[in-house]
């Protein structure tokens, strides 16, 4: 046999053989990908001169913020379908009969999502900043701030993941629980202008959290920002947990 | 190699395995044979590592299947291939994942790309080729960490005589090179091919095993006799024999003898149907 390698080096080069595969993947389907980027975009660009109209402060934060964390949660279809698709494929059993560690293969499919969800959300912040005139006062904490929220939505992803049985119902899902989460947390119009109910309920929706985040990151906030940072977390770690006890089984299997 | 003993996997009220016992040897090919619901791919996805069995115990090189996934190379049933990627780029993940890499990598791809004749259509897409070249790619897969136990399910599904001819000639060598070897099949010549054992699986444990010739001792051919205005046919074991005490007992002039020796297939159609 041709092995060569320490395990340390061994697991590295697993991990590095398995991200670039899904790095390969993403680039060979990046219609998603594209979207999320060109939607907020249109919706900065379009909801502009409202926003300016209808809030003192000029209304770009909210603009630039709200397009942001709504094109994100929708984004939360990537990392469904990223392991979705690992079971339609059938290819997931192909990677679990190889050395390959549980871990191993979950930082592998991990990895890259987490990297275009980061990038589509610094391409939206750097627009908003580059045409809509974002001011970013805390540019470390809204970096913070950035990674928190991807981990968020890379979790809720693959928890959805686990819960659906095809690429529809993953579609459904995701855009319902999108527009749900992102408009109850304020993402398409300030809480101000909705409905008493709505803003009594807003806190029940992540996107409330990573609205509030994200705006305390870009005004540099600390204080502001790591409290909801800290309920995102918190979110993130319950979906997580969720997410493992689904897989549990696979998981007990890959350890026989 | 691998020796597994009293398997027992259950999914719900189905018992999938049922006290299924196999041992193969180090360049044995073990041609796994049975209906569907036999316990053939249960069987397999335990030995793999991709289940866990209720009961029993199987073992690879004396090595727990996870503690043994570096020794086995895997082709299931259904392709399983990433549609969007290419035949390199599918050999280099799993080769790398399977601790190949650089050189190594390399060469492992060109023997199997010369072995299984995948060079016309190594960089293009897996979701662009047909059936019978996916089969070729997936094999490939399986085959390219040079494992010393291969499973092999339904490997030449679908697939044209040319392309069935180099998988068999690269397995024959394979298990000439030592690898143990369990084939499942529903098409038996492939087996007598491949000379391999035989496992004849039926309710989720294994009823017979041996040689086919040791297997098929035990089943009756047929002495037929066409004497013009009538044809009698007449099952034996030891087909010399019945034919010459036939012959013993006919006066009239002879139009044609046969003697029809029991195939695998004929062997197949008697220990599945049975009760």
């Amino acid at each position: 046999m041709l092995h060569d390698g320490s395990i340390l080096s061994t697991t590295a080069l697993r991990v590095a053989a398995l991200t670039r595969h899904n790095l390969l993947l993403r680039r060979r389907d990046p219609a998603n990908l594209i979207t999320y980027m060109i939607m907020p975009m249109i919706l900065i660009w379009l909801t502009k001169p409202l926003l300016t109209r209808l809030m003192p402060d000029g209304g770009t934060a909210q603009n630039v913020i709200g397009s942001l964390v709504f094109s994100s949660t929708l984004s939360l279809q990537i990392a469904g379908m990223s392991l979705l698709s690992e079971r339609t494929w059938r290819t997931w059993d192909m990677l679990r009969a190889t050395p390959a560690t549980p871990t191993e293969l979950l930082i592998g499919k991990a990895v890259p999502v987490l990297a275009m969800l980061l990038l589509q959300q610094a391409v939206v912040i750097g627009y908003g900043a580059g045409a809509a005139g974002l001011s970013i006062a805390g540019p470390f904490l809204l970096l913070l701030a950035l990674l928190v929220w991807s981990v968020t939505l890379l979790v809720a992803g693959s928890l959805l993941a686990t819960l659906v049985r095809s690429h529809s119902q993953l579609a459904v899902l995701t855009d319902i629980g999108a527009i749900v989460v992102a408009t109850l947390g304020g993402a398409l119009l300030p809480l101000t202008m909705m409905p008493a109910i709505a803003r009594h309920l807003a806190p029940a929706s992540p996107g409330y959290w990573a609205i509030a985040m994200l705006k305390a990151a870009v005004r540099g906030d600390a204080a502001g920002t790591l409290g909801p940072a800290a309920i995102l977390a918190a979110i993130a770690m319950v979906a997580g947990t969720t997410a493992c006890l689904r897989l549990r089984r696979g998981l007990a299997q890959l350890r026989s | 190699m691998l020796e597994a003993t009293g398997l027992v996997k259950r999914y719900g009220q189905v018992t999938a395995l049922d006290g299924f016992t196999l041992s193969v040897a180090p360049g044995e090919i073990t041609g796994l044979v049975g209906h569907n619901g036999a316990g053939k791919t249960t069987f397999t996805r335990i030995v793999a590592g991709l289940a866990a069995a209720d009961a029993g115990h199987v073992t690879i090189a004396g090595l727990a299947p996870r503690r043994a996934a570096r020794l086995i190379g895997v082709a299931p049933q259904e392709i399983s291939l990433y549609p969007a990627v290419t035949v390199r780029e599918s050999l280099r993940l799993f080769g790398g994942l399977h601790g190949l890499r650089r050189k190594p990598l390399a060469a492992a791809i060109a023997e199997v790309t010369d072995a299984l004749c995948l060079g016309g259509f190594l960089d293009q897409r897996i979701a662009s080729l047909s059936g019978g070249q996916q089969r070729r790619a997936q094999a490939a897969v399986a085959l390219l960490h040079r494992p010393p136990l291969l499973l092999l399910d339904e490997p030449t599904a679908g697939v044209d005589p040319d392309t069935r001819r180099a998988l068999l000639a690269a397995l024959r060598q394979r298990a000439a090179d030592g690898a143990a070897i369990v084939y499942t099949t529903h098409y038996l010549p492939e087996l007598a091919d491949l000379q391999a054992t035989l496992a004849l699986a039926r309710g989720g444990k294994v009823i017979a095993r041996g040689t086919a010739q040791q297997l098929l001792s035990g089943l009756p051919g047929q002495v037929t006799v066409d004497l013009g205005d009538e044809v009698l046919t007449v099952p034996a074991t030891d087909t010399a024999a019945a034919l010459a005490q036939l012959l013993a007992t006919i006066s009239k002039p002879l139009r044609g003898v046969s003697v029809t020796e029991p195939s695998l297939d004929d062997l197949y159609q008697a220990v599945t149907s049975a009760a």
